[in-house]
């Protein structure tokens, strides 16, 4: 049974102008998207900057409230719960945000900030919460002087730490990580991803993995979702992903990683013009603006996401992916 | 905890790295203590009223020329001491006779500790060389003036065609006499001199720490009703930290707490703060000002017998238009930090929303709140003046304003003593937080602190 259920979820951000200051228009960041989170998986979301990815973690766990709908966490629906009700669900869901620095309040130490959330949910007894934050503090692999620290006394990478600690301390069952590593250098990263997969195994977590970076992605997760303008276009498990890409935009993705062997090239496919504004869409398919395979069909109606083949868990929207092969020659290329 | 955390904090540590800064704090902190010295009793209002000596002495940087030294000794004799004394030899029993001696009391300087029949044997020798010494500088004065005519009348017989010999004599003769007169009076300021020493012997200056005191208050001179300038001087110094003070933290506490709620609720709240700031601000702040004030007239506020509730009105005053500056900066602080991923941390985490402002949020506007702090405790101050000045603001006791004000008619005349210490205390301080308020805006620069 699917820990997460997300069912047809937008969120529009209200745009206000004019004299009277009303809605002249909304910026549509998450655009109708369904999809299923399982106990134990990671769920990768990718895309460029602007796609909606970060909106819908941050709806998700309901930061932002949903326009429209519905999110079930343990067969629960998450929209219409008051502050209070929703109490419990925001113990067991959590996020680590993408700037180190910008995500560890200057003013409170590392002490002070797990406490102060590990007593407001009663994570433990009053007189085991700094046996707790000791032992969050080591598996994070902080050492145990750095608790009476401030934020600024800490590098980047531990910085996420500290943000990896806040998020479990509460031990929560579903984390949403938005970008935790893109704004680290390279070798922190590894190191945090590596960290990050250690502690879903001892935690038994659930989470759903933002980032912009299809390595990492295809490092980390079990599945992935590839986001444009607001859309979910295309659905693959990591374990053959580039077998699988069948939508032009993942293969133009696909297509712009570097590959780490000299003596293969890689087939590219540079999009042409930029993403359109989530403002005012283009009509029919998003990606028509772009797309290097584009027909008159695409302008007139957005393609559903089903299932194209018969791979399990691969669905993909487009019409000119029918069944195994179509517009998946670039992809086919890089295998 | 808090104090230490906040002194080893790197803005702190920046702000000590600033020589200027330091030496601002420092002279902010003189004031404050000598703030402090009269809030505590050190300086009452009854010290910045009493007599320490003649109106209009001028202060120790000016030198006292043979002129005013003599009108002095003529003061302190014939206009200070002669009615005291001459009431104390009228009184009837010993209590008024004591009251008027304790009236002769200059400041410091009370009567000599004698015998009540002795002082007053003094006095009369005292008056007796007073009164000789009067009438040879009448005697001097006469002799002078009619020298002046006889030589010129002289002068004219002399230069005629026909001069009339008897008409020289006699004018010789006169002439001779007055010279006399004026050998006589030459003897003037041995007298002078004698005088002083008696006058000194009734009104001993005292010696040890009432004598220093004593001396201090006669530093900056006096002013038209003989007061010590540098006792009000100082009595205002704590009416301006009173007001600096109480205006600042009320009106910085009211505009974080506004700003802040309108910031991070936005909508109708932000709506209706803003409202209320933009029509504040829309009104001359002085104007404002001096309505309010007007308004608190023949209130219980409206009573100089009651100084410390006679500054009510302008705490309140400026409490009301001062907090409209803060709140617009805390305001846009708030609504800029909202959007910081540690403020959705603490939302993911559930924390209430006025917990997160309060905990969250607030506490990273302090530099802010320290800034604002230093530019309206100086506003205040200046705002004090300004209205004192007008008659508004201070009433009943000595302000800058008030010391400004009542000096104004005096400048003119060449007294600019209560003028110059008014303005010089005012300026020190002002000064001195304006470069504490620079150092601070550089110190807690967000933009430099992480």
């Amino acid at each position: 049974m699917a820990l997460l259920e997300v069912r047809d979820l937008h969120k529009r951000f209200p745009k206000h102008g004019g004299v009277l200051n009303r809605v002249v228009g909304n910026v549509h960041a998450v655009n109708g998207v369904s999809f299923d989170v399982n106990e134990g998986e990671v769920v990768g979301i990718v895309g460029e900057s602007g796609c909606g990815k970060s909106t819908l973690g941050k709806t998700v766990i309901q930061l932002l409230g949903a326009t429209e709908g519905s999110i079930k966490f343990d067969d629960q629906e998450l929209t219409s719960l008051s502050h209070a009700e929703m109490m419990p669900f925001r113990r067991k869901m959590q996020m680590i945000f993408q700037d180190p620095y910008s995500s560890l309040n200057p003013r409170l130490t590392v002490r002070q900030l797990l406490r102060e959330a590990i007593r407001f949910h009663k994570v433990v007894g009053a007189d085991q919460v700094e046996a707790h934050i000791d032992s969050i503090i080591e598996k994070v692999g902080l050492r145990p002087d750095s608790k009476d620290k401030f934020p600024h006394e800490f590098s980047g990478g531990q910085r996420q730490r500290i943000g990896i600690a806040r998020a479990l301390c509460l031990k929560p069952k579903f984390l949403v990580a938005d970008e935790p590593v893109s704004a680290l250098d390279v070798s922190i990263q590894a190191a945090v991803l590596n960290l990050m997969m250690d502690l879903k195994d001892e935690f038994g977590l659930t989470m759903m993995f933002i980032s912009h970076d299809l390595k990492v992605v295809e490092h980390f997760c079990d599945r992935v979702l590839v986001m444009y303008l607001g859309h979910v276009v295309e659905e693959l498990t990591c374990d053959n992903l580039h077998a699988d890409a069948r939508h032009p935009y993942t293969t133009a993705l696909l297509g712009a990683n570097p590959i780490d062997d000299p003596t293969q090239r890689r087939s590219l496919t540079i999009l042409k013009g930029d993403v359109p504004s989530p403002y005012n869409p283009p009509p029919g398919c998003p990606f028509t603006t772009r797309c290097p395979v584009v027909k008159d069909r695409c302008h007139q109606e957005m393609p559903p996401l089903e299932d194209k083949d018969a791979t399990p868990g691969h669905r993909a929207a487009c019409w000119e992916v029918e069944g195994a092969g179509v517009a998946s020659s670039a992809a086919a290329g890089e295998g | 905890m808090m104090l230490k955390r906040f002194l080893r904090s790197r803005g702190m540590r920046k702000l000590r790295r600033n020589r200027m800064a330091m030496v601002a704090s420092a002279v902010i902190g003189l004031y404050a203590l000598v703030a402090l010295f009269a809030l505590f009793g050190g300086v009452s209002l009854d010290d910045t009223k009493r007599r320490v000596w003649r109106e209009n002495t001028p202060g120790f940087l000016q030198p006292m020329s043979k002129e005013i030294a003599d009108y002095t000794l003529d003061w302190h004799a014939d206009k200070w001491l002669r009615p005291k004394m001459e009431a104390a030899r009228r009184a009837s029993d010993e209590r008024s006779r004591q009251f008027s001696f304790d009236t002769a009391a200059l400041g410091q300087r009370t009567l000599a500790d004698l015998p009540g029949d002795e002082l007053i044997a003094l006095w009369d020798e005292a008056a007796g060389i007073y009164d000789e010494w009067r009438e040879l500088q009448d005697t001097a004065d006469e002799a002078n003036e009619e020298l002046e005519f006889f030589r010129i009348d002289l002068d004219a017989e002399r230069a005629k065609d026909a001069p009339d010999q008897d008409m020289i004599e006699e004018l010789e003769g006169e002439i001779e006499y007055y010279e006399g007169q004026l050998e006589q009076a030459a003897r003037a300021p041995e007298l002078a001199a004698d005088l002083r020493a008696k006058l000194l012997e009734l009104h001993p200056v005292p010696t040890g720490v009432p004598g220093m005191v004593y001396r201090a208050k006669l530093w900056f001179g006096t002013d038209s009703k003989g007061a010590s300038i540098i006792i009000k001087g100082l009595y205002a110094t704590k009416i301006a930290f009173q007001i600096g003070f109480v205006t600042a933290v009320g009106a910085v506490l009211i505009g974080t707490l506004l700003g802040a709620a309108a910031g991070f609720f936005g909508r109708f709240v932000d709506e209706a703060v803003m409202w209320i700031v933009s029509t504040l601000s829309s009104i001359p702040y002085l104007v404002l000002l001096a309505v309010l004030v007007v308004m608190f007239r023949g209130s219980i506020f409206d009573n100089e017998a009651r100084p410390a509730l006679a500054l009510v009105p302008l705490y309140a005053a400026f409490g009301m238009t001062f907090w409209v500056g803060t709140c617009r900066v805390i305001r846009g602080e708030v609504m800029k930090i909202k959007e910081l991923e540690y403020v959705q941390a603490a939302t993911a985490i559930g924390f209430a929303r006025p917990y997160i402002v309060l905990r969250h949020v607030v506490p990273n506007t302090v530099h802010l709140m320290f800034i604002n702090f230093s530019l309206l405790f100086i506003a205040a101050i200046k705002g004090e003046v300004i209205l004192s000045f007008l008659g508004l603001g201070v009433k009943g006791q000595p302000s800058w304003g008030i010391m400004i004000a009542h000096s104004k008619d005096q400048v003119s005349s060449g007294f600019f003593w209560e003028i110059l210490t008014a303005t010089a205390l005012m300026f020190g301080l002002v000064l001195a937080f304006n470069i504490l308020s620079d150092a601070l805006q550089d110190a807690f620069d967000p933009k430099h602190v992480s």
